[in-house]
């Protein structure tokens, strides 16, 4: 056991801290604001490498780990970059892209991977719908196999990129009788007929992420864009759980380190009494309380990583416990933080207040608290 | 990076949770219950039995009898220690970690010859005395005094709080030599024995937890020792204090994790057993979710538990704040289960009989021993504050 990361990690973490402080922070108060994904921020995150980093190198990757995809997760979140261009990162990257290179033909990946792991093409994942959430399996969008045409219909729902993607990995079920075993996935481009994306949501938080609707009305989908094999989809979507809570997450540790320096340097400044807001130990709490919740999300998050570099089946109660933690955690670590600011972090001018917003999601996308601590609650009946 | 435990800490993981679920469990209500006399009897009896296995000899050097393991591997069998019986824990801990360890760290041959093998055979006890009745979180402004006379040493002065004080064979007594240089350099620590003139034991406290693990005040009127009861050199004591600490926060930490961890094993088994509308308890979300949380919280715990530890063994910059770190969450975790563990248990979580009723009481413990949350807080954000703020 040790909790040290490659010189070469370090190095790594380091370079892409500095990049995205540079080059990408800049940019993201504004689109936060807007509530607009920047394609600015999307060429330069493509520029750096950092959309396709776990890919191999000759489709366009880095070959890295999963524990280098968090440290670069976690660089960025520390660097400023809003969780909602990271969001898009993570949509892109793990639910997309690597869908499509796990359960792809060769001709699939040649096609796809190297267009999607240079940014040229934005990818999103299509699985949730107006009346399947936290339940997924009860998706009803459709499947029906017509000549050498798979034709699809149905409404899904908070699509992370749908507004901006080029290529769509849909669920659908082929026979909803078959339930979780009907469940199939498809690769969608958007040009193809009957494919379309709604309007973009106006968000509480990750604002930068632009997230829609997508409709499928009879949409046409070659048979050649079959993702992986009839009625396995719903078990794809697990293989995701392990990226979902690992690299998926690590933004928002690297957003805790940022809140962490951010109150710090601020209750130093901020004099009130005659003294820094610091040298109080009510605020003095707060910091260290942020610190502890950091420390707390990284642990589990990486051991996430760790279980997937070291090739072990995915483990359901280190996945949940991960989520659980930077979700409800995550959401007291950014309220402590606002409360540092005083009014200050109640203001868009100052860098904190999207904290908050941003971490709400960390409770509700990808699974709720409540769904975590459901799957946690039946692991431990299993236990003597 | 890498989280798997080697094959040798697996093997003590399942080695001690065998060894003390069979011989130390079946005494913990015992003890909790016992009148003060038993409590020093059966816990003496306790710390040679988990001598017997190796765990007081643990952390340290072979040449004394030791096994000289990593703070991890303590930190597992001290899991499984705790789990069994935390009041046996904490004497243990204090015996062997807050008295033994300053030894190995800071003492001379003569002195580890003296002490080291009998505190690892468990048939010397130790303690350590810091806390004074006016002096705990701000422990610099100890009040004990020891005055030069010749090649001898005269101290003067109480502690309070001390663990294993009733039982103890020798204790580390932290006293100002040189009240003018301030506790950085002005304060020493002495080896004194039990039999020492002008040294006792207070009668011991009636606290609410750790019932079996004797606690009283150690009285220091005119006591005399030889030049050779200073632990290593004059005027280092409160470092080597704080060091130590250091240890024990991970120590606390450990402690808690084990009563944690032993309260969700029993409301989950509770749990599934135990059934209200027709169906066992843990089918309703209130309950399932109590046992979700303490599940979230302690795991996390003992992850940040290691990685203290493992900070501490291989020397990494920040081990003392993630010490502190894990100390907290542990200790926060650990009062927040019990709590829910006695509500899953209902009514009877709230009677002796069921041993929740006991690690309620033991949790609360955590978060004031070895430093309360409120100090580390502070230790934690002034290092924030050190290296951000300027």
């Amino acid at each position: 056991m040790e909790f040290g990361y490659t010189e070469e990690q370090v190095m790594f973490r380091d370079s892409v801290y500095k990049y995205a402080k540079k080059e990408i922070a800049p940019l993201v108060e504004e689109a936060d604001l807007t509530g607009e994904f920047s394609l600015e921020v999307w060429r330069k995150l493509g520029e750096m490498g950092l959309l396709g980093l776990p890919f191999p190198e000759e489709l366009g990757g880095a070959g890295a780990s999963v524990v280098t995809c968090c440290l670069a997760g976690e660089a960025l979140g520390h660097a400023g970059v809003d969780q909602g261009h990271l969001l898009a990162l993570g949509a892109h990257t793990y639910l997309c892209t690597d869908t499509i290179f796990k359960h792809g033909t060769p001709a699939q990946l040649k096609k796809y991977i190297p267009r999607l792991a240079s940014g040229e093409w934005i990818g999103c994942m299509g699985l949730t719908e107006p009346g399947a959430g936290s339940d997924a399996a009860s998706l009803t969008t459709t499947a029906v196999k017509k000549g050498d045409k798979w034709i699809l219909n149905g409404t899904k729902t908070f699509i992370t990129n749908a507004p901006v993607c080029n290529v769509c990995v849909v669920y659908a079920t082929v026979d909803k009788a078959l339930k979780h075993n009907g469940i199939t996935a498809f690769i969608v481009e958007r040009d193809f007929p009957g494919f379309a994306t709604g309007k973009p949501f106006h968000k509480t938080g990750v604002r930068a992420s632009a997230t829609a609707e997508v409709i499928l009305d009879n949409c046409e989908v070659p048979e050649e864009n079959l993702l992986g094999e009839i009625g396995r989809g719903f078990e794809y979507t697990h293989e995701t759980l392990s990226w979902d809570r690992s690299s998926l997450l690590s933004p928002f540790i690297g957003g805790m380190q940022f809140a962490i320096e951010a109150c710090t340097k601020y209750s130093q400044e901020r004099v009130q009494f005659g003294k820094p807001l610091n040298a109080f130990q009510a605020i003095q709490h707060k910091l260290a309380d942020l610190k502890m919740i950091k420390e707390a999300a990284r642990m589990v998050v990486y051991r996430v990583a760790h279980d997937k570099d070291s090739g072990k089946p995915l483990d359901h109660m280190h996945t949940s416990i991960a989520k659980a933690i930077v979700g409800d955690w995550g959401v007291k670590a950014a309220s402590d933080a606002v409360q540092v600011f005083g009014g200050y972090g109640y203001i868009h001018e100052y860098p904190i207040e999207r904290f908050l917003r941003d971490a709400k999601l960390g409770q509700i996308g990808g699974g709720t608290s409540e769904i975590q601590r459901l799957i946690i609650s039946r692991l431990l009946s299993y236990f003597s | 990076m890498n989280y798997d435990l080697t094959p040798e800490q697996l093997s003590i993981k399942d080695n001690f949770t065998k060894f003390c679920t069979r011989e130390i469990e079946p005494r913990a209500g015992i003890l909790d219950r016992a009148t003060h006399a038993e409590a020093a009897r059966l816990m003496k009896e306790n710390i040679k039995t988990m001598a017997g296995i190796g765990y007081l000899g643990i952390g340290h050097e072979e040449a004394y009898g030791g096994m000289n393991l990593d703070l991890i591997s303590q930190a597992i069998a001290g899991e499984a220690v705790a789990a069994a019986c935390a009041s046996t824990f904490l004497s243990c801990g204090a015996s062997s970690g807050l008295f033994g360890m300053p030894l190995r760290l800071f003492g001379t041959e003569a002195q580890k010859e003296k002490y080291l093998p009998g505190i690892i055979k468990g048939e010397l006890v130790g303690c350590f005395g810091l806390t004074e009745p006016e002096a705990g979180s701000d422990a610099a402004s100890i009040r004990t005094t020891a005055v030069q006379k010749g090649d001898r040493w005269i101290l003067n002065g109480t502690k309070t709080f001390i663990t294993n004080a009733p039982i103890a064979d020798v204790a580390l007594i932290f006293a100002y030599n040189d009240k003018e240089r301030g506790p950085a350099a002005g304060v020493t620590c002495f080896l004194i024995d039990r039999d020492t003139s002008g040294f006792s034991a207070g009668k011991p406290f009636d606290k609410m937890g750790f019932r079996g693990s004797p606690t009283a005040e150690l009285i220091l009127a005119d006591c005399e020792v030889p030049k050779s009861a200073v632990l290593g050199v004059v005027g280092n004591g409160f470092i080597q204090a704080m060091q130590t600490l250091e240890y024990g926060r991970i120590g606390m930490a450990t402690v808690c994790l084990g009563i944690a961890a032993k309260c969700l094993e029993h409301a989950n088994k509770y749990s599934k057993e135990r059934k209200a509308f027709g169906k066992p308890i843990n089918r309703f979300q209130e309950i399932a979710f109590k046992l979700a949380d303490m599940m979230i919280l302690s795991d996390t715990a003992r992850l940040l538990i290691y990685q203290a530890a493992w900070a501490k063994e291989t020397n990494q910059p920040d081990s003392a704040v993630l010490a502190s770190v894990a100390k907290v969450w542990a200790s926060e975790a650990a009062t927040q289960i019990s709590s829910m563990a006695v509500q899953v248990h209902g009514g009877y979580g709230y009677i002796k009989e069921f041993p929740v009723e006991r690690l309620y009481r033991d949790a609360k413990l955590g978060e004031i021993g070895e430093g309360t949350s409120e100090i580390q807080r502070v230790l934690i954000a002034k290092d924030l504050i050190h290296k951000y703020a300027a």
